[in-house]
Parts: structure tokens; sequence; C-alpha cells
């Protein structure tokens, strides 16, 4: 039995591995994901409903869009809300390794302590740009109409990148719950009102001042306002000081990017710290 | 420290939760496992074998005490131990949505190994493991053996020269416990050193080389399996008596029999005797001189049960019910004095 000798050490290649490891692993999670399409397509059916519901069943009655068309108006919020619960799949694939032992393995190997982490959140953002694409495809179909392409792309961008932080949010709930239902559980009562207090199927100046407070100032009320104005591209400025306060395209983003930066580092942190301590 | 020890663990202490609820898993661990040879952790469920090997194997920190594998201490250098282990744990760690291949080609790319070491290697452990055939399968259609084996098939993809093995045939059905053994025993036949848990007397009976036995987050007895027994009897006597007044008496017409006083457990009688066969006769003799009637009487090998018996006055099985039924008390106590 010569594959079970002991004696004879196998070489290993030295130097750091951050980022062989991290690929390792993303491909080991993208090629779960190419196996169970059918998760992908799960998760897109409630965005893909909200597009059918509010398009066709609420839109007619939603004003205040000083003549903009409502399709074109919700897809940008429909899609932040799909990155938010697409980013859930980080949450819930890591929840899921540790009970199933997997992370344990992972854990007595000498790999790249970074790599289980920054592995899930390489495949999760493929993930997250097939669901976006997908969406975006559905809301053409119903007439979303965007006015710039390039501001739709950098508008994709900006939602991967906001995935991305939402991942490592959901990854720090992942590692600290029992259970993949409890993911489910500890994540609802959150998204839920950042997701309908914000601008993503109405604007906000017809709740009451309270929340339009909260609904204007909260991230994902940025993100979505910083995409939408991406792709609504040049508006007059009595549709951008109804619809954005008047801000800028160039300070929406910037807004963007410094929220979800600031999730990266803070949850990334507090991601990796859990990881180390998994267990104890 | 010597430089012939696998494993060393000295006073190794951990302890889980706060307050009432904090449970102290290990009390003091303190094991050795020299190079070459396999040291079995023989202890019922919840006595702390898994919190020992998750130490030694660097997935958890020691509250106090020190450890080292083959000289490295497992705290101040936990990377470099893992470069020299495998673990294979209680439940098969393996990708149910990747196929065997996949599985150790990603153990085997996550150790560094060169891309066509790992090539070789994923090659011939399924083909050790007799798993070939089912290599380009995905392992979720695996049978409860063949995952254990691709499991342990992983904890081996770069060759280490200490392998922890947990549990490795627990809930696994005879036959694929008999074929792991095996394995293993090839295994260590190679040269490999390994720590081995489980509940089964008859395995660390078979692949140990020493046995540590385990309870309660403490090494309760140690030594060579047959020194084990010898201080318990090689054969247990069980004498089943009508009621348990009839036991009580058994027990004293019983004294001069076996090796150590019998013990009652219920309406049963049980005595250990290094002749099991000349005991019995010993046995229905004086029960027959002193009017007591048998309801039954049986010899059979010693098992973990009674290890345990003999070494710490209660059950194996019922180590947890115990601490359940103590945690329980304490509660009603605290509600009594609140």
């Amino acid at each position: 039995m010569t594959a079970l000798s002991a004696g004879d050490r196998l070489a290993r290649r030295g130097g750091t591995h951050v980022v062989g490891d991290a690929l390792a692993m993303a491909r080991r999670n993208v090629l779960r994901l190419l196996r169970a399409p059918d998760q992908v397509m799960f998760t897109l059916i409630s965005p893909i409903m909200f597009t059918l519901l509010f398009r066709y069943v609420f839109g007619g009655a939603i004003g205040g869009l000083h003549g903009l068309d409502y399709v074109t108006y919700l897809i940008p919020g429909i899609a932040v809300q799909t990155a938010i619960f697409s980013a859930g799949t980080t949450g819930f694939a890591l929840a899921d390794d540790i009970k199933k032992g997997f992370i344990n393995r992972l854990r007595s190997l000498p790999m790249a302590r970074s790599a289980v982490l920054t592995g899930r959140v390489t495949a999760d953002s493929l993930n997250n740009l097939i669901q976006i694409v997908i969406l975006v495809l559905v809301g053409v179909a119903v007439g979303f109409r965007p006015q710039s392409i390039p501001g739709l792309i950098l508008g994709i961008l900006l939602l991967l990148l906001f995935a991305l932080s939402a991942s490592f949010v959901f990854a720090l709930v992942g590692m600290s719950v029992s259970s993949v239902e409890a993911v489910n559980a500890a994540t609802f009562p959150v998204v839920f009102p950042l997701t309908f207090a914000s601008s993503a199927f109405v604007p906000t100046q017809t709740m009451p001042s309270w929340l339009r407070g909260f609904a204007d100032h909260q991230p994902v009320s940025v993100i979505i306002n910083a995409v939408r104005s991406l792709v609504l591209g040049d508006i007059s400025p009595s549709v951008r000081e109804a619809l954005f306060a008047g801000q800028s395209t160039v300070s929406l983003v910037l807004q963007s990017v410094a929220w979800t930066a600031g999730l990266i580092l803070v949850f990334g942190a507090l991601s990796v710290r859990k990881y180390r301590r998994l267990g104890s | 420290m010597s430089a012939a020890l696998a494993v060393e663990a000295d006073g190794l202490v951990k302890t889980f939760g706060k307050g009432d609820g904090q449970v102290r898993a290990l009390d003091g661990v303190s094991l050795q496992v020299p190079m070459g040879t396999v040291l079995g952790l023989l202890g019922p469920n919840g006595a702390g074998k898994t919190t020992a090997v998750n130490i030694l194997t660097t997935l958890l920190k020691p509250d106090a005490g020190r450890a080292e594998v083959v000289g490295v201490d497992v705290v101040k250098h936990p990377a470099r131990v893992r470069n020299q282990i495998g673990l294979a744990g209680q439940f098969a760690a393996i990708d149910e949505n990747l196929t065997g291949e996949e599985n150790l080609a990603l153990v085997g790319r996550l150790n560094h190994l060169a891309r066509s070491d790992v090539r070789a290697r994923t090659r011939s452990l399924l083909s050790d493991f007799g798993l070939s055939d089912a290599g380009g399968r995905l392992a979720k259609t695996y049978s409860g053996g063949m995952r254990r084996r691709l499991d342990l098939a992983a904890a081996l993809v770069a060759r280490p020269p200490v392998l922890f093995l947990d549990e490795p045939t627990t809930g696994l059905d005879p036959r694929s416990r008999v074929d792991l053994w095996k394995v293993i025993e090839d295994l260590v036949a190679d040269g490999t050193s390994l720590l081995l848990t489980t509940q089964y007397l008859e395995e660390a009976d078979r692949l140990a080389d020493r046995i540590s036995v385990v309870d309660h987050g403490r090494v309760i007895a140690e030594g060579t399996s047959a020194e084990l027994k010898s201080k318990l009897g090689s054969t247990v006597v069980e004498a089943r008596m009508a009621d348990e007044d009839a036991a009580e008496q058994a027990i004293g017409a019983l004294k001069s029999i076996g090796d150590h006083d019998p013990a009652r457990d219920g309406v049963v009688v049980r005595l250990t005797a290094s002749d099991g066969p000349a005991a019995l006769s010993e046995v229905v003799r004086a029960l027959d001189a002193s009017g007591l009637v048998l309801a039954g009487l049986q010899v059979r090998e010693p098992s973990l049960d009674d290890v345990f018996l003999s070494l710490t006055g209660h059950r194996a099985e019922d180590g947890q019910d115990e601490e359940i039924a103590a945690g329980a008390d304490e509660r009603r106590g605290g509600r009594r004095s609140g």
C-alpha cells in the first residue's frame, strides 16, 4: 500500500497562499453553485415576483415620479433588494459548512486562514452578478429602459460591491447562529425594514417625516439612489431635487462607496475574528 | 521533551460556557503518543475526547496546560502543527456536492502540494480505499461507509506523520467497521502515529498499543489493553436473580469468588474473574449452598461498560444522563433558594 506510506514526505509549495487558497475555495463554491442552478433560480423567484407585482399591480397607483416611468424607477430598488437577499447565501453556506463539520477539516489544514471567507465571498459575488443580470433582463422585458448604458454598468459594479459588503454581514451572522434556519430568522427582521423603509419601491416624500428621516439616510436607500441616479443619467434639476434631495450622481456614488467600504472593513474584520474563534 | 513523541499533552483544561451552565470538558488531561504507535482514547459520550482532539489539532485553544505535536507547541505554532497532522472527525467532513475525486484534490491543493502530486495522491488513495469506481460520483450518493473512507483518505492526502481519528467507526455497520479497521492497521504498519478516540473497547483493543480511559474530562486509567483487562479480570460473570433482595443476598454469597467484590445492578449481580468457566461453576455451587435460585446466568468478555463500572463505579452510558440529572437538580435547587 504505497499510497498509505507515511515515511515518504511530499514536497509542499512554499510562499504565501492567500490568493491561491482563496481561488481553490472559490472554485469549490462555484462548482457547488453550478451543480445546483435551481438554487440560483429559487433566490430569483421573489425579486421577479416583486418586479411583476409592483410593475403591474401597485405601479399604476404610485405617484410623485415627476414624469419618470415607474419600471425604470423600480428596477434599481429591486436590484439592491436582490443583492441583499442573495448575499444571504454567504451566511447559509457558512452555517451549513460549520454544521456538517467541513469547516473543521479546513481549519486543520495548513491553508491561509482568510481563504474560507475570501473564497466564499468571491464565489457569492459571481452568483450575485448572475442574479443581477437576469433581473435586469427581466426588467427590460417589462419596460425597464436605462437612460445611460455606462451608468447601468457602473451601477451593476456598485451593486456587486454592495453585495460583497452584505456578504460579510451575513458571513458573521452565519458563523454566529446555530443553523441555516436561524440565519433566515435572524436576518429577515433586519432586511425587511431596511428594504421597505427605503426609496426602493416608492419615493420617500409621502412618508411621515420621522420615517422619511430614516428612509432617506439609511445605507440601502443611499445605494439605491446612487444606482438609480447612474441609470437615469441626465435628469432635470427638479426631478433630482425630488428624488435625491438635489444630490449629484458623484455625491451619491461616493456616499455609497463610503458605506460599502465601511461595512466591508468592520464586518470583514469581525468575520475573520469570528472564524478564528469558532468552537471556543 | 523527547523527540520520540508524536503527541504529548500535559494538564489540558478546557471549559465551555459561563456561570451555571459551565461545563469543564477537560479537567487536566495528560497523554503521550510515542512515534509510530497508537494511543486509544476510550470513553463514553461527553467524556471530553473530541475536545482533546480539537485542541491537539489546533481547532481549539486550551484554557490551561500545554500540548506538542512532533515537538511543536500547538498554541504557539499552530500553522507548523497543521503541516504535520491529518484529522478525520466524528462526522465525515467531506463536501457532499463535490465528487470523491474533487474532495481529495481540494484538500491536496489546500495542502499546497504540487499539481502532479495532487493527481497522483488522489488516484492512489481512491484506489486504496476502494473508491476508484465512485471517484467521479458526487459524495452525497455515497453510503455511510464510503463517506468515512473518503473522509479518512482526505486526512491522508499530504501523508501526515501524525493522524487523529475521532470516533472513526461510530455509526457504521459492523462490516464497514471491520473494513475501516483494516485500513487503519495498514496505515499504522507503515509508520503513522495515531491518536484514536472511541467508545468501543473492542476497537481500542484491536487498534491501540496503549489505551487512556477518559471520563468527565480526566484520564482515569492508562495502560495496554492487557494491563487494563487484568485489572478488571478477563471475563465477566452475570447472575440474574429473582428480585433485588435475592440479589443483595447473592452478593454476600459470592464474595469469595472472582477478582473483586461482586457488584449489583438491579437484579443482576456481576463479578469479574480471570477464569470465567471455573468461576461459573463456583457461582452455581455457592448460590445453591445459600438456597438462592438463579433466574439467569452468563459469561462474557468485558465491555467498556464493565471497565467503567469497575474504574468509576458508574456505567459508561450513564455519564451524560447523570450530568443532565445533576443540572436539573441544580435548577430545581436554584428555584427553591430563589
